[in-house]
Formats: structure tokens, sequence, C-alpha cells
């Protein structure tokens, strides 16, 4: 039996935790509903500010979500945040350990706290479109502040990073000589960096090697370089100076990040569609399909007619979850 | 992967999600109270992901309330909580209270360690859906978690 998404709008919008989290399921696990859900998704409101955090693995990611998240709530105890955390399946098994929750746990009875974790299933199309769900639902609870965590390992991860508003890319400060700096990927997608561990030595040189870095890239003038901050998560310093220089983006960036959201809307269709096909697709065409074209029985285009026409016909409608 | 992981994992894997499989069941794994002997607890969370589940790990010394709230936040389908403390009675009654003021009575609850004979058939009768003691194989556990997650999912 298909849930009704209408009601769980509804029961969401209302404040129903539960709904939003069946909600986010479905935008995992259902490409099929993501196009209804997004093109819905259109009227809800939405965070103030979207913020992808991403760096390599131990760089302190989440500790530094923790205390972003008492951070912000400190200073604006009415608000609602939510966070959502993405950690590698398995491509032997599937399966997925999503661990970045254990450092967050102290805000896990809060009410006004919405964390969510998600695997990345090994398919980029189909995790963008769960996290950017995720991210929707996320505005129509009512958040303020939404943080995206991913690691910042593979094009995925990078790609998920960009969905938000502000991209902060973490490094710990014994992440390898000046060159690992000059590399492209993470350096290039960073609207604002963050040394954290600044309680452990090298942090210092490794602030001035990243500074230096920066200012290496295309001629930016001086006063235009990504900002740099030196972090100790773990002793919660720095942290306030991160949240206001996120206030002072969104001061000075949110008209924009307004006009580039609802641009969004229409590639994210065009790929909850995608997805389905894809699905479908991947559906129809089994070993015997495969058996076919080595034998000579047919060709790949004869057999694209005939698995589109089977589409047609719906053979291959449902499957998800909610079937 | 070991054999017994490759056997189950047809039914929890995603990586053909794309294709004929189904997206993964999703597990909550957690300790309760100041109990912090975690080792059963993170092995069980192992051999799960092995198994093609998707593991929401909540770490030691959480509250009744931590899970409740975490078990809805992520929508799983099975919350299995570990002890080896002796509490295993006070705080599965206040897991189960909490469920069911938040109308979350549909999830499942699973429980292992060492917990006397004697106490099963009470948690049983609670709601407890599944209890397993020292010596239980990570097959039947394995197994165990993959029926009672199908069955949670018949339900939606």
């Amino acid at each position: 039996m298909k849930e009704d998404m209408q009601r769980l709008v509804c029961l969401a919008g209302a404040g129903g935790i539960r709904a939003a989290a069946r909600l986010m399921t479905m935008a995992q696990d259902s490409p099929e509903r993501m196009a209804e859900l997004l093109s819905a998704s259109r009227v809800w409101p939405e965070p103030r500010i979207v913020v992808g955090l991403t760096g390599p693995p131990g760089s302190g990611k989440s500790v530094l979500v923790d205390r972003l998240i008492a951070g912000l709530r400190k200073r604006r105890p009415e608000r609602r945040i939510g966070v959502i955390t993405v950690d590698p399946s398995s491509p032997y098994s599937g399966g997925a350990l999503l661990g970045d929750r254990v450092r967050m746990m102290r805000h896990a009875a809060d009410p006004m706290v919405f964390i969510r974790s998600a695997a990345t299933r090994g398919r980029l199309g189909g995790l963008m479109l769960g996290v950017v769900g995720t991210v929707r639902i996320m505005g129509l609870i009512g958040s303020d502040v939404v943080l995206i965590e991913t690691v910042g390992v593979g094009q995925g991860e990078v790609e998920i990073a960009k969905l938000a508003d502000l991209v902060t890319v973490i490094f710990p400060p014994e992440d390898g000589d000046s060159i690992q700096l000059l590399k492209a990927g993470l350096m290039e997608i960073g609207d604002i960096f963050v040394i954290n561990k600044a309680d452990q030595p090298g942090a210092g040189r490794r602030y001035v090697q990243l500074r230096a870095a920066l200012a290496l890239g295309e001629g930016r003038p001086d006063d235009d370089l990504p900002e740099v901050h030196l972090i100790s998560a773990l002793e919660d310093k720095g942290v306030g100076e991160l949240i206001e220089q996120l206030d002072r983006r969104y001061e000075r960036d949110h008209a924009h990040w307004r006009v580039r959201r609802k641009a969004a809307i229409e590639s994210e269709i065009r790929r909850a569609i995608l997805e389905e096909f894809d699905r479908q697709c991947a559906q129809a065409i089994g070993s015997e399909e495969v058996k076919r074209i080595l034998n000579d029985e047919t060709s790949v285009m004869e057999l694209v007619k005939e698995i589109s026409s089977k589409i047609a016909i719906g053979a291959y409608q449902s499957g998800g979850c909610c079937s | 992967m070991t054999e017994m992981a490759k056997e189950t994992n047809c039914r929890a894997s995603s990586m053909d999600f794309g294709g004929k499989g189904v997206p993964p069941a999703r597990i909550l794994i957690g300790k309760v109270g100041l109990d912090g002997h975690d080792r059963g607890a993170k092995y069980v969370a192992h051999i799960l992901r092995d198994a093609g589940f998707e593991v929401i790990y909540t770490g030691i010394r959480r509250t009744p309330e931590q899970i409740v709230a975490t078990a809805i936040q992520e929508d799983v389908d099975i919350v299995g909580l570990s002890f080896l403390s002796g509490s295993h009675k006070s705080f599965f009654k206040r897991v189960i209270d909490l469920l069911e003021k938040n109308e979350a009575s549909d999830i499942i609850l699973v429980g292992g360690g060492t917990i006397p004979a004697a106490d099963i058939s009470s948690l049983r009768e609670a709601g407890v859906r599944a209890v397993f003691t020292p010596g239980a194989s990570a097959k039947e556990i394995v197994e165990t978690f993959a029926a009672l997650s199908e069955k949670h999912k018949g339900l939606r």
C-alpha cells in the first residue's frame, strides 16, 4: 500500500516529526515519488541557510557540527536546526554503518534539533535526490539552519556539498604538505575554510599554508579570498566566529541563494525522472537480454525499442519500498 | 564478506537498488544506561552492516529518550538494544512507553546481552520481539533482523 504523501506533508507541516521522517525515507528510497515531492515543495517554507561541511575523514567534522548545533541553539533558542550526515555504503554488502550521530547524541532529545543519517548507496543521482528532498522536508518542519555533513572524498561527496548555499571545507593540521593544497577538488569548492584541531601542533603552519594556497587562485583580489578559520572544535574555540561568518554571508548573499535554489528545482525534477527511468531500465535488462545480444539474436537498437515500449505500458512500475 | 552475509544480503542490499533490489532496512543499535560494555553492540552493528543493513549506531550511555527520538528521526525498522548491566527490564519498559507516547509502537524492539533466561519471556510479553544471549550465532541474528525488518516494511 502506498503511503499518502499528501497526508504526510500535512502532518509534517504541522510539526509532525514522525511524518517528516517517513517523508525523508520516501525521498531516499523512491525516486518515482520525488518529482511529486519536489514540485510540491515549491510552496513549503525553506531553511534560511543550508551549509555543507566536508573534508577528509578524521578532520573533526562531526564534532564541529555538534559544536555548531550547540552554538546556534544558544544564540537562537526558538529556531529549529536540521542536520543531514552522509556516510558511505559498502560496495560489497550494500550495508552501511552510520556513526556520525555518536558525536551529536547530546542533542538527540532536543525537540528543536532533527538529525538524519543517509547512506551513499552507490548511486550519486539517488543520493543527491535523497539529500535534496531531506533538505526540503527540514524546511517544511521549520528548520532555520540545515547542516549537511559529508566525507570529502570522491566526486559524489563533493557534489552533495555543492547542494548547499555555502560550502565549508574542513582540514585537520596533519594533512600532508603544502602540495596537497594545490590539488583540485576540495580546495575549489569551499566558500569558507576551516583548519580544525587548533589545539594540536602544526595547525598554525597549516593555516598559513592554506591562506597562501588560496591566494594563488586565479588572480583574486586580496580582500575577496575565502575566509580561513582556525578552530578547535574539541575545545569549542573559534566556533562562534564561524557562526558569525555564516550570518554575514547570509546577509550578503541570500538574495542570490534564493534565485539559485529556484533554478535548481528544474534540474532536480529532471534528475528524479532520470533516476526512475534508470531504475526501470535496470529492471528490464537482465542476463536474458544480454544473452540475446551475445547470440546476435537482436541489436541494441531493437532492444531499446522493445524495452521502451514495455516501460510505456508500465511493465516496471513501482518496486520501491512502499509498494 | 562472509558466505553468510552473501546469502542474506539479497534481501537488504542496496547496490542493486536500481535493479530488482529493495532499499535496505534501517536498524538502530545502541546502549542505554551506565553500562559501557559496547563490544557486543559494535559486533552486531558490524555483522548487520556486512549483511546489507543500514545501521545507525548511537554509542554508549544513552537515555531512553535519546534512543526513541533517534529511532523516530532516522525512521528505523528495528531498534536493537544491548545490556550487560542487568537493567534491561526497566529500560525496555521506558523505551516501550516512550515509543507508545510518540505513536511509534510499530518500530520493532530487539534485545541482546547478558539477559537471564528467566527474564526473556517477560521481555517478550512486554513487546521485545527477539532476545539474543551469549552464544547466539551471527547467522541467527542476521536472519532474525531480516525477517523482522521485512515484516515491518510490510506494515507500511
